[in-house]
């Protein structure tokens, strides 16, 4: 009896908020499990035969060097910019999360059209006699576009663990005899670790989220077996039983993740004395400005270059009407996802707070679990749950109208931004319980002992102290809905359009000059939303503990 | 004089000096206090002995070798001087054992597994070998800590701070402790503390050091 009245008491608003967004996370999920159940097409054989088993050889060939790839390359970085003083560092520390803002498969148009038998690269090589016999379109092609656009997940990662780390694990090594290189293997990089498998798992989740640059490539993996079992075939089965082999390979990256982890544990110490930046020789410096530079032209400053002379030779048709309403289209949909998806996480990371042991851990970790499963398959499992519900509401529709027709829920806004916030809820969750972490209870415990209550203490006090976390949450989350592809083509309604699927449409009617003005207009919202986050002022909340 | 330390100086670039015109020395296996409240550039001193920090002036002198002076400066990890951290710097992603082992990289498999088993029997702590920092409490986590730094038989060692990260009713057992493994290595130690009882009960003479330099050689707490 006394337990049941504590575990009341502990139903808040936030507690049933959470629930709730439970319930939401995982009706998706149950149902694609559920449909795994039912007995297969008889088209199933002949997909498992035929699209199945080659999507799943590239798909683990291509998230492995993904992974491997950038995963270097983002160390590599964070290491040079946290750890040497050259010239440039200051600018390139937060141009180098720039990529980030740039859709993968616009990347991938650019490259794809520069290294073309008419490309500009290609013209640009034959005047020095060279001709290339690069093939873009194909999976080292595919490798090269995801390494420069989402190498910057690592990058960031492990630069803020390297500002974490304390000058006194470096130190000891030193004392004890170890050299450079030695510090840098047995100390450095193993504290490192969470770091950077927090930020190649992000990458290669993102990897496999991808439509954009794989249907482009027509590199045959799993997102692109989805889409067309899906669309070609129009064997929503299939596509279901896809994305359950998906899942799997997700959860079993994850799973071996964590196996390997065992008991280790990685925690810092709170106040962390800073290590100094060392001045490398001259020759060094050089060389570490100069390769930092040209891999950030590669990655972002080549791709823009030709989507602005596209845009120069496009603009008088790109610049009219249909692009004011492509972006008034964009930016509120981001927006009013955006905004339900903080709030979302704002509730669970307060029914986190203060909450300790199995259950909770459980809890969150299956409400963030949106994030692991890709784009395709999430917008696949939420246009089942959207045609389940609108087959229960139907009596509702024909009793409000009886003209009502019987699909309401599916193919409107409100689902397309459901799936978006089932799919971005982790993002904001992690940025704001990090806020929530760093500030400690001992605010929020103060304002409630002064007799305020728990919302009001939250407008009050809480609210204030994490408004850094709550803008990086808002802005990432924001990005990430102006992007996304996979999700955006699937659940949107018929003849809606954004910016990302004006952009996808026109790629795929070779029309790459008119994608230049939308792609541009994508490019800049993200790159200065980046500028603003990493230039926020950060002060302001003390560290407590 | 096993140390010998003369006219030591140093500041941080453009900034006032830290430690200015500082001079002591040391017998061997003696166990000296550095006390001072904090600012006073005792950090600092540990710091330049252990070179993780260059002097602007003056010399460090270990055992007849020069450390440190006008055109000579051998870094951190040639110095063979052991270092206890005040956050004790242990590694969180290895074991104990492993931890101990680090400085022993020189020597032979057999011999590193017999020192690592002769510190482990020192902190009286052989059942723990395989404990992860997380596993330790403080107290172990410190003396986990000095068996590291005793490993390599180093030529002095530096304790910064030892007692600050330890609850008040542990702080007597531990210091006793610590002195008695101090003591029966015979080890020439140099301890830095702001507290006065901490540094009666640790050492065999104290020096006071403020606002950077050593201002009053005190004798020993009369036990």
């Amino acid at each position: 009896m006394h337990k049941m009245k504590r575990l009341c008491r502990q139903w808040d608003i936030f507690g049933v908020g959470s629930a709730v967004a439970l319930l939401f996370v995982l009706a998706p999920l149950a149902t694609i499990a559920l449909y795994l159940f039912s007995p297969p097409s008889d088209a199933w054989a002949h997909v498992r035969e035929h699209l199945l088993r080659r999507s799943v050889v590239n798909t683990a060939l291509l998230i492995f060097s993904v992974a491997a790839l950038s995963g270097v390359i983002g160390l590599l970085g964070a290491y040079a910019t946290s750890r040497y003083e050259f010239f440039g560092r200051k600018k390139l520390s937060w141009m180098l999360i720039l990529p980030l803002g740039v859709p993968s498969y616009i990347v991938a148009y650019m490259y794809a059209d520069m290294f073309s038998h008419t490309g500009s690269a290609t013209r640009f090589l034959r005047r020095f006699g060279i001709e290339h016999s690069l093939e873009v379109m194909s999976l080292p092609g595919a490798t090269f576009v995801f390494v420069i656009t989402l190498f910057p997940y690592v990058y960031l990662l492990v630069q803020s663990a390297l500002k974490r780390q304390s000058a006194s694990f470096l130190e000891s090594a030193k004392l004890l005899g170890a050299s450079p290189v030695r510090r840098f293997f047995t100390v450095v990089l193993p504290l490192l670790r969470p770091a950077l498998v927090a930020g190649t798992l992000l990458v290669v989740l993102e990897t496999l989220s991808d439509y954009g640059v794989v249907s482009y490539f027509n590199v045959r993996v799993l997102s692109l077996s989805i889409f067309d079992a899906w669309f070609r075939l129009g064997d929503v089965d299939a596509a279901v039983r896809i994305s359950a082999v998906m899942l799997l390979l997700v959860f079993a990256v994850i799973f071996v993740e964590r196996f390997l982890r065992g008991r280790r544990r990685y925690g810092f110490n709170a106040s962390p004395r800073p290590i100094p930046r060392v001045k490398p020789s001259k020759a060094k410096r050089i060389a570490i400005s100069l390769s930092l530079w040209l891999f950030f032209g590669i990655a972002f400053l080549v791709p823009l270059g030709q989507l602005l002379y596209y845009a120069y030779l496009s603009y008088d048709g790109a610049l009219g009407m249909n692009t004011l309403y492509l972006v008034v289209n964009t930016l509120s949909l981001a927006l009013a996802s955006t905004l339900l998806t903080v709030l979302v996480a704002l509730i669970l990371a307060n029914f986190a707070r203060g909450r300790s042991g199995n259950a909770k851990r459980a809890f969150l970790k299956l409400s963030t679990l949106g994030y692991a499963v890709p784009g395709a398959v999430l917008a696949i499992a939420v246009m089942l749950v959207s045609l389940r519900l609108d087959g229960w509401l139907h009596p509702l529709y024909r009793f409000a109208s009886s003209e009502s027709g019987r699909l309401i829920l599916t193919g409107s806004l409100l689902m397309l931004g459901f799936a978006f916030l089932v799919r971005f809820m982790a993002i904001a969750f992690n940025a704001i319980e990090a806020s929530y972490d760093k500030v400690g209870d001992s605010y929020t415990e103060a304002s409630r002992t002064l007799g305020v209550s728990k919302l009001k203490t939250l407008v009050k006090v809480d609210l204030p102290l994490i408004r850094f976390g709550l803008i990086s949450a808002f802005i990432i989350v924001f990005i990430d809905i102006l992007k996304e592809l996979p999700i955006t083509l699937i659940l949107s309604p018929s003849n809606y359009e954004t910016l990302a699927s004006q952009v996808h449409r026109y790629a795929r009617e070779e029309m790459l000059q008119e994608s230049s003005v939308p792609s541009l207009i994508i490019i800049a919202i993200s790159s200065v939303m980046i500028y603003f986050l990493t230039h926020m002022k950060k002060e302001g909340v003390p560290n407590v503990r | 004089m096993y140390v010998e330390v003369e006219g030591l100086s140093f500041a941080y670039t453009r900034e006032e000096p830290v430690l200015k015109d500082v001079s002591f020395s040391m017998e061997k296996g003696e166990v000296l206090a550095v006390l001072g409240p904090s600012g006073s550039g005792k950090s600092t001193l540990l710091r330049l002995l252990s070179g993780l920090d260059m002097p602007n002036e003056g010399t460090i002198k270990v055992n007849g070798a020069v450390f440190a002076s006008k055109n000579r400066y051998v870094p951190a990890e040639k110095r063979k001087i052991g270092m206890v951290f005040q956050d004790y710097a242990l590694f969180p992603h290895m074991d104990l054992q492993k931890n101990i082992a680090y400085g022993l990289k020189h020597l032979r498999k057999d011999e590193r597994e017999d020192r690592v088993e002769e510190m482990l029997s020192l902190i009286d702590m052989e059942n723990k070998k395989r404990s992860f920092l997380h596993e330790l409490s403080g107290g172990q986590q410190q003396r986990a800590a000095l068996a590291r730094a005793l490993a390599p038989n180093p030529k002095l060692m530096l304790l910064d701070e030892p007692f600050s990260n330890l609850d008040a009713d542990l702080k007597g057992r531990i210091r006793d402790e610590l002195r008695s493994i101090i003591k029966k290595t015979s080890m020439t130690s140099i301890v830095v503390t702001h507290d006065i009882d901490d540094a009666c009960a640790i050492a065999d003479r104290i020096v006071v050091m403020e606002e950077g330099r050593v201002s009053y050689k005190a004798p020993s707490c009369g036990k």
